[in-house]
């Protein structure tokens, strides 16, 4: 059996409860019937089996999620987890949700089908995330208090946070210490914003400068070796970064992926397929397919025009663009195929936030240096100490 | 260490590694079906597969990410210049089982190193009797090995020619790129032993034992350049084949790179050693 694992990320809905005004999504109220699960469940095991692949990892989100309700999402872990252990498979399942719907209710199922933890999102300053009633501010104290309730009820909670033009404005050091001090959080991850939508129609504000971008990027990176690296904070991707480059086994995120085809896909609640969540939310023409009307998910992934896009995007990138001489392509591979579509309207060009990853990956490569030196510290010291006592030893 | 404690491994065309027992072989595939045949069903013997003409062929590495087997593959480029970029096709099958890449030193090599390397790909490079253009390559390419901090897999013989230059025992080039017909014994379609690095039949019995000792011996004793080069012994006459009269003024270039680069290497660990020994010898000053 392979080790290798495939990841879908599961729309059960694209219904939302908020009203964000930079969301790129559909909200339909479309909501996946129980009634499906059992066929969904089965062909990704089909899936599973003509792949030899063990382990499946399902990433719920929407939309938003809880509004499918716990009693939900247990019935469908029942179905899910039954029929992958009777063909000797496995999924893994993770929830990001935006936490306004959270409950206690929701405690038993985030502990047995979660593993007892959960993803959300919030930026510093949040400008953008609004409820339908009571705007950015309102959304602020109740996502807050949902955040508290949860951490209270020992869930373990990371935060992914889109930088915006307030972000930078703010500058790294506040933001930073809005998630570890204000939110008490050790573990978020930054990522840098895209448009969704319409390819090449770029909405103010998302599109950041790249050179100030990178700025701020870099400078989170420093504070965060600062104060947070040895102290238990993750902050990701700069973590991944650093693993890589102490030579430790790192788990990039997938716009770094050497190709995103080959490791997952995202599919919606009516069933379609697609590359991630925002090719099956915003990009019609790029569908792979529909897994309630194909009865072969392995032969749609083959055989899919869109898809050929994707698998042959990395190969185009190294011998049309200038990635093939870049000393970050073997972390890199041409960066995110969507962030680049909607800023260009084609996937093959590489990612337009090129500059602001090399920044990161050169800030990543010296702190990474500073830490194998102060790894070797030790030995250097002591080193130092017998050339002082010993005479001999010339400076 | 005797010939019997170590029996040459076979390399043959996949219809006549059939026949093998089993004894070591390397079976050459050159399509689909050849490739599934040894994925799916193994011999004992199978050391690994050598797959040539088939970097562009996706289904054939779609069947290769997908076997239950752990056969591992050298995967070989005859273009490096047109096929480099295939090797995004191996990044499935190479997470489930060991892939090697071998090619040729001509154009477009540095551009398949830079690709093999930063998929972590080991790569073999095949150097024959390099061209100027072919030296100019390898140069570019092993300043690519030595000096870019992101290679971690070997790129050989680069790799196992420094490793001997850190008195380290890797054998000479013969034997790193596995063409020692002591070690390989390289068999053509018809079943015949071929003369090593040719495409030729062995009809003169020019492979018996200790071929690279004699061929050394010989290019000696005919006053080749071999005799007074410093870097013999990893090299073995390496250059002079087929063409003896070949001009090596190129390639002692890419030698004395790797003997520079080897210097340094030893300098730096000998230093190491010393702090470590004076970290070592800090407790016994404590309790003097």
């Amino acid at each position: 059996m392979s080790e290798r694992v495939f990841s879908v990320i599961l729309l059960p809905t694209s219904d939302c409860n908020v009203a964000c005004d930079y969301c790129f999504e559909h909200k339909e109220p479309h909501r996946l019937s129980l009634v499906l699960v059992p066929l969904l469940t089965r062909r990704l095991l089909d899936h599973l089996e003509n792949e030899h692949i063990e382990e499946c990892e399902i990433y719920w989100q929407g939309g938003e999620v809880m509004i499918m309700g716990p009693a939900w999402f247990e019935k469908a872990a029942e179905i899910m987890d039954r029929a992958a252990a009777e063909r000797g498979r496995r999924f893994v399942h993770y929830l990001q949700t935006n936490l306004i719907g959270y409950s206690p209710a929701w405690n038993g199922v985030i502990r047995g089908m979660f593993n007892g933890s959960l993803g959300t999102s919030m930026d510093y300053p949040n400008i953008h995330r609004k409820l339908f009633k009571g705007g950015a501010t309102a959304y602020t104290e109740l996502w807050s208090r949902k955040l508290h309730e949860a951490k209270a009820a020992g869930i373990a909670v990371g935060v992914i946070a889109v930088l915006h033009k307030g972000s930078l404005e703010v500058g790294p050091e506040k933001f930073y210490r809005y998630f570890t001090e204000e939110l008490g959080l050790s573990d978020f991850q930054v990522n840098t914003p895209f448009p969704g939508g319409p390819a090449k129609e770029v909405e103010g504000g998302v599109q950041l400068d790249s050179s100030e971008l990178a700025e701020f990027m870099v400078g989170l990176f420093d504070i965060w070796m600062a104060e947070g690296y040895s102290s238990g904070v993750s902050v990701g991707p700069f973590n991944a970064l650093v693993d890589h480059f102490t030579g430790e086994q790192a788990r990039l995120p997938c716009i770094w992926k050497e190709n995103c085809s080959n490791q997952f896909i995202s599919v919606d609640a009516k069933g379609t397929v697609a590359q991630c969540d925002c090719w099956v939310t915003s990009y019609p023409e790029y569908f792979f397919g529909n897994m309630f009307q194909e009865p072969d998910l392995t032969g749609m992934l083959k055989t899919s025009r869109a898809r050929r896009e994707f698998v042959e995007r990395p190969k185009r990138l190294v011998e049309d663009d200038d990635c093939l001489s870049c000393r970050y392509l073997s972390i890199c591979h041409g960066g995110c195929p969507v962030r680049t579509y909607s800023a260009l309207g084609t996937m093959m060009a590489k990612d337009p936030y090129c500059e602001v990853y090399k920044a990161v990956f050169a800030c990543a490569e010296a702190h990474a240096g500073e830490v194998l030196r102060a790894r070797a510290a030790p030995i250097i010291s002591l080193r130092e100490r017998h050339k002082a006592a010993d005479p001999c030893v010339v400076n | 260490m005797s010939e019997e404690a170590h029996p040459p491994i076979s390399v043959l065309p996949s219809a006549l590694a059939e026949t093998q027992g089993d004894g070591p072989f390397v079976a050459i595939v050159r399509s689909r079906q050849e490739l599934c045949r040894w994925l799916n069903n193994p011999l004992p013997g199978l050391r690994w597969l050598q797959v040539e003409g088939m970097l562009g062929d996706e289904e054939a590495w779609t069947e290769a990410a997908h076997s239950n087997s752990n056969v591992p593959l050298d995967v070989v480029l005859s273009d490096p210049a047109l096929e480099f970029s295939h090797l995004y096709r191996l990044v499935d099958a190479y997470a489930v089982r060991a892939i090697r890449v071998t090619m040729p030193a001509a154009p477009g090599l540095t551009k398949a190193i830079r690709l093999a390397a930063a998929l972590r790909l080991p790569v073999r490079v095949l150097p024959g009797q390099p061209s100027f253009a072919a030296l100019e390559e390898l140069q570019e390419a092993l300043q690519f090995y030595l000096h870019e901090p992101t290679v971690d897999a070997p790129v050989e013989f680069f790799h196992s020619v420094l490793a001997t230059m850190c008195d380290s025992e890797a054998g000479s080039l013969w034997t790193i790129l596995e063409k020692d017909p002591d070690v390989f014994r390289h068999y053509d379609a018809d079943g015949r032993i071929r003369v090593p690095r040719t495409s030729d039949p062995d009809q003169s019995e020019i492979t018996s034992a200790g071929f690279v000792e004699n061929h050394l011996s010989h290019l000696i004793a005919q006053g080749a350049e071999c005799a007074t080069c410093p870097w013999q012994r990893p090299c073995s006459g390496y250059f002079k084949w087929p063409d003896p009269a070949y001009s090596c003024e190129g390639v002692k270039r890419l030698f004395l790179t790797i003997q520079t680069a080897g210097n340094e290497i030893r300098q730096d660990v000998a230093s190491f050693a010393a702090a470590d020994e004076g970290a070592l010898s800090e407790p016994r000053q404590a309790t003097r």
